[in-house]
């Protein structure tokens, strides 16, 4: 389980670690990594589905429009007066949805999955600065912020929901025979259609499948706040396809553990932090970025 | 191939019908010169796409040659500048090169990894910030002159350009062995074929050619900055694969690409002058893509193979494409409608047809989706309908020089009466703004300024030393005078942003000796971002009692982070918006919101514009008559709204915006 990957990802996240400890106080007290759980869960839980359908010979770059989507369809449900679990669902059905939409035109009409999903990163963001006029959603309920919970008991919620969804999903992707099949999948599509499996079938549901999780990576963050920007998600898709390479998902397909997935999402989501922890200028932020994912998958 | 140009006949025919000037030659020249920069790099994303691979950081690496040629032609002559930017963009080139071809890493991730480093290394340059302008007009010419008064300078350059690739992929050993790559890389390799140096020479070239696009777009725009080419990589992507490119490689022309541009070129301009919001060329740029290539690959029953399009199915996409443009230009009636007096009554008669068409005003923010510019809208709405004139509200959607001047270009070939513009870049827009005088049309500056030989009026909110100077002194007062403070700002690049902070640094040196900014972070005009960022600082630097944010949404997002943080001793001030304040404001984490009343600086530009058509208002007057303003000085060429407003507790209910 553990691959030379995942061992690499996390010497740097340990190498970076000490020179936080050394060169820092404050980074590891307990707010500030509870602070930097919080705003990396839902970038897990999407790269959670990205994973998969980078497994499965695919990519979604529409990740960050449908989280912007989801995120106001959330707050909109919370306008309209619906209780916290029916907000959840809705939203989540609102993202598979969205999913299945990319699903249907990658498993049955054949369109590259590039084409796909940039064609609806657009059209959804844009459509979605249409809709909303660049409105922000507001005077929401009491019960939205921390999903009606305190704001000291909802990182633990979250770190319960969060670690429940990657323990499973990692099981079935091992264990159960849908998850192989989308390992079959990714690795050798023909071999896996003569093998009987449903080629389309299998990428249509994780499209699915990782649209539901964008949605509910778009809840559990859109319920920190009072208020829903209309243009949220930025950047988001490039963040988690960078997590999953950096974590050892082959692009091509058929290879990746959610193990080193949930790597990569710490040491991206480290940098930041770390570099305004250490003093380091902004501006030379992206640059490191850059170097970091180059370096992850140069040395393999 | 054929369904593409079906397509793009159906666009041409569409636009012809219900935008006005559409089928000219100077709007030709217009959709050509727009095209020359995306067009370099789709060409020379063909090969790459057509042997198996992708290229993400062609965008990119314009905004580091860019960068690399303003830094030197600043120094020394624009000629080493253009070579200097050259090498670099085959080093960058290289780069991709030696990560593909000889370590082997996948294309989408190694170019997705210099994306982020090439992009990082022109802003850590720069700072983010850095505008290199003020190029010689020789230079400037190949970006916006014209070869014989008709054809766009840039042409030849991207004419020489495409013959080379032409001959490269179509007519030369190079070519086909791309074309072998991408069909099967293992069988090339047995088939004795120099893999690895063909692939390095597809990604070299292509950094060249990124180079110079961001040399021709320099030109162009006339600045050079960190930002140059964002996005830029998607829309040459989505040119190469709509002209007829398989992803997967092995297939594809240079000549697909051509009209796989020219498609998307025509769609963009035709919508800009049918008045048509521009958040649809990216939903219609959508499905044009999903849907060609979705009937492409109908009815092939072998997977990889593709089958010809039936002629039954082209006439079935011709009809529904054609119905599709009936229907919009129908439910364009008031358009038809406008267009059809002025037609007829202009010959019958004359001087009466001047009063009786409508004023027609286009009005272009900086950026369509930010709430500030949302609210000015409000307000130049409200003008227009009280004037009874014809308001188009236009731009792009986030802050894009090179759009705007686009946008500006569309208006001229619309033939507006009066151009209002909210200036991204100053030294780029001016020219496109002089142009538009001389063809007669009025030209005021609203919110920020263009040069002023370039525009009749300024519609002046505050001065950004105004602004640095009130955010200044504020925060000096809550911290009584001596203390730390971090300023959250935008994007690193963002003009105004930069600007306050020099005026803001300055007031500090002279009045505030005791009052430090210890870091700037920046928030991408992201909630999320600035809620983050402002977290860290607060645990960072403990010192830091108050947080400057000077991008609208960035002051909620930090007022949410010292409050969750439980900071009650931390001050917030910043530059946004009264509505999604409120909440903070009143319950005492956001102490002061420094603004002015956008609504009426939208509607006041608007009454401006209506009476620079009229002509009320002349250069030489004192005072303008703004309707439910009243009269408004008029300082020089300035139109001024008024000082800038601190809102607080006593005053934010007052607002609605």
């Amino acid at each position: 389980m553990i691959g030379v990957r995942e061992r690499s990802v996390a010497i740097a996240i340990v190498v970076l670690a000490t020179v936080l400890a050394v060169f820092t106080e404050r980074f590891f007290s307990a707010a500030n990594l509870t602070d930097l759980f919080l705003a990396n869960v839902p970038v897990l839980v999407a790269a959670i589905g990205a994973t998969l359908v980078i497994v499965s010979g695919e990519i979604d770059i529409s990740v960050g429009s449908a989280f912007a989507v989801c995120s106001v369809a959330a707050g909109l449900a919370a306008k309209a007066g619906l209780p916290v679990a029916a907000i959840a669902l809705v939203t989540v059905l609102l993202g598979a949805t969205l999913g299945a939409m990319n699903g249907a035109l990658v498993a049955f009409a054949r369109v590259p999955s590039i084409v796909v999903t940039l064609a609806t990163m657009v059209a959804l963001r844009d459509g979605l600065r249409w809709a909303t006029q660049g409105e922000w959603v507001q005077d929401l309920p009491a019960t939205f912020q921390w999903l009606g919970q305190s704001q000291a008991v909802y990182p633990v919620v979250i770190g319960a929901v969060a670690s429940t969804l990657v323990v499973t999903m990692a099981w079935s992707a091992r264990d159960l025979a849908a998850g192989r099949a989308i390992y079959a999948t990714g690795s050798n599509p023909v071999a896996a259609r003569l093998a009987g499996l449903d080629v389309a079938a299998v990428k249509f549901s994780v499209f699915t499948l990782a649209g539901a999780l964008t949605a509910l990576a778009a809840v559990i963050n859109a319920a920190r706040f009072t208020q829903v920007p209309s243009n949220s998600g930025l950047g988001l898709e490039m963040k988690v396809i960078a997590a999953a390479v950096v974590g050892g998902a082959a692009i091509r397909g058929g290879r990746a553990t959610l193990l080193g997935t949930v790597l990569g999402v710490v040491l991206l989501g480290a940098i930041g932090p770390a570099l305004t922890f250490l003093g380091v200028n902004a501006y030379w932020e992206r640059a490191i970025q850059g170097a970091i994912i180059l370096a992850a998958v140069v040395f393999k | 191939m054929r369904l593409l140009i079906v397509a793009l006949g159906a666009e041409v025919a569409l636009f012809a019908a219900i935008a006005p000037n559409f089928l000219t030659v100077g709007n030709l020249a217009e959709i050509t010169r727009s095209s020359v920069e995306l067009g370099l790099l789709a060409t020379a994303l063909t090969p790459i796409i057509v042997s198996g691979g992708i290229d993400l950081s062609v965008g990119s690496m314009m905004g580091l040659a860019a960068v690399v040629f303003g830094a030197a032609a600043a120094r020394g002559s624009v000629t080493i500048a253009a070579v200097l930017a050259v090498l670099v963009g085959m080093g960058g080139g290289g780069l991709n090169a030696v990560a593909v071809a000889r370590l082997g890493i996948p294309p989408l991730i190694a170019t997705l990894a210099t994306l982020s480093l090439f992009r990082g290394i022109a802003e850590g340059l720069t700072h983010g910030a850095v505008n290199y302008s003020g190029f010689p007009s020789s230079f400037l010419f190949l970006g916006q002159g014209y070869l014989g008064g008709v054809i766009p300078a840039q042409l030849p350059l991207f004419l020489l350009v495409l013959a080379g690739y032409v001959v490269l992929l179509h007519r030369s050993v190079v070519g086909r062995a791309w074309y072998a790559i991408g069909f099967s890389p293992s069988g090339a390799r047995h088939a004795g074929l120099p893999v690895s140096k063909r692939l390095a020479l597809a990604y070299v070239l292509s950094g060249l050619t990124a180079s110079l696009a961001a040399i021709v777009y320099v030109a162009h725009l006339g600045q050079a900055k960190a930002d140059a080419g964002t996005g830029y990589e998607l829309d040459a992507i989505t040119a190469v694969v709509l002209g007829g490119a398989s992803i997967s490689g092995g297939r594809g022309t240079i000549w697909g690409t051509l009209v796989g541009l020219a498609a998307l070129a025509t769609l963009q301009n035709g919508l800009r002058l049918a008045a048509w919001p521009s958040e649809l060329t990216g939903v219609i740029t959508g499905v044009l893509l999903v849907t060609t290539i979705a009937f492409r690959r109908w009815g092939s029953a072998i997977v990889g193979e593709e089958k010809p399009v039936r002629n039954g199915q082209v006439a079935i996409i011709c009809a529904t494409i054609l119905a599709g443009a009936i229907l919009v230009s129908g439910t364009n009636v008031w358009l038809v409608r406008s267009l059809q007096p002025s037609q007829l009554a202009a010959p019958k008669l004359g001087g009466v047809a001047e009063q009786r068409r409508r004023v027609t005003i286009a009005m272009m923010p900086k950026a369509k989706g930010d709430p500030y510019f949302v609210s000015c809208r409000a307000g130049a709405e409200e003008a227009a309908r009280e004037l009874g004139i014809d308001l188009i509200w236009d731009g792009p959607t986030g802050l894009d020089a090179a759009k705007q001047n686009e946008v500006v270009e569309n208006w001229i070939t619309r033939k507006v009466d009066v151009i209002a513009v909210s200036v991204e870049n100053r030294a780029g827009i001016s020219t496109v703004l002089r142009k538009a005088q001389q063809r007669g049309i009025r030209v005021i500056t609203w919110d920020a300024d263009a040069e002023p030989d370039a525009r009749d009026f300024f519609v002046n909110q505050a001065t950004p030393e105004g602004i640095g100077t009130t955010l200044t002194d504020e925060a000096a007062r809550l911290l009584d005078g001596r203390g730390d403070f971090a300023i959250i700002t935008g994007a690193l690049s963002a003009a105004n942003q930069n600007e306050w902070m020099v005026h803001i640094r300055k007031r500090l040196a002279e009045k505030y000796p005791d009052v430090k900014l210890v870091t700037v972070r920046p928030s991408d005009d992201d909630r999320d971002k600035a809620f983050a960022e402002t977290q860290t600082v607060l645990r960072a630097n403990p010192s830091v009692r108050l947080i400057m944010a000077i991008a609208a949404p960035a002051v909620p997002g930090a007022a949410e982070a010292v409050r969750q943080a439980g900071r009650t001793g931390v001050s917030v001030i910043g530059l946004s918006l009264p509505n999604m304040n409120k909440p903070y404001v009143h319950a005492g984490v956001v102490q002061t919101v420094v603004l002015w009343n956008t609504k009426d600086l939208g509607y006041l530009t608007v009454y401006a514009g209506s009476r620079l058509a009229n002509g009320t208002l002349a250069s030489g007057a004192r005072s303008v008559e703004a309707g439910r303003l009243g009269s408004l000085e008029v300082r020089g060429r300035d139109i001024i709204l008024g000082a800038p407003l601190l809102i607080n507790k006593s005053n934010i209910d007052t607002f609605d915006f």
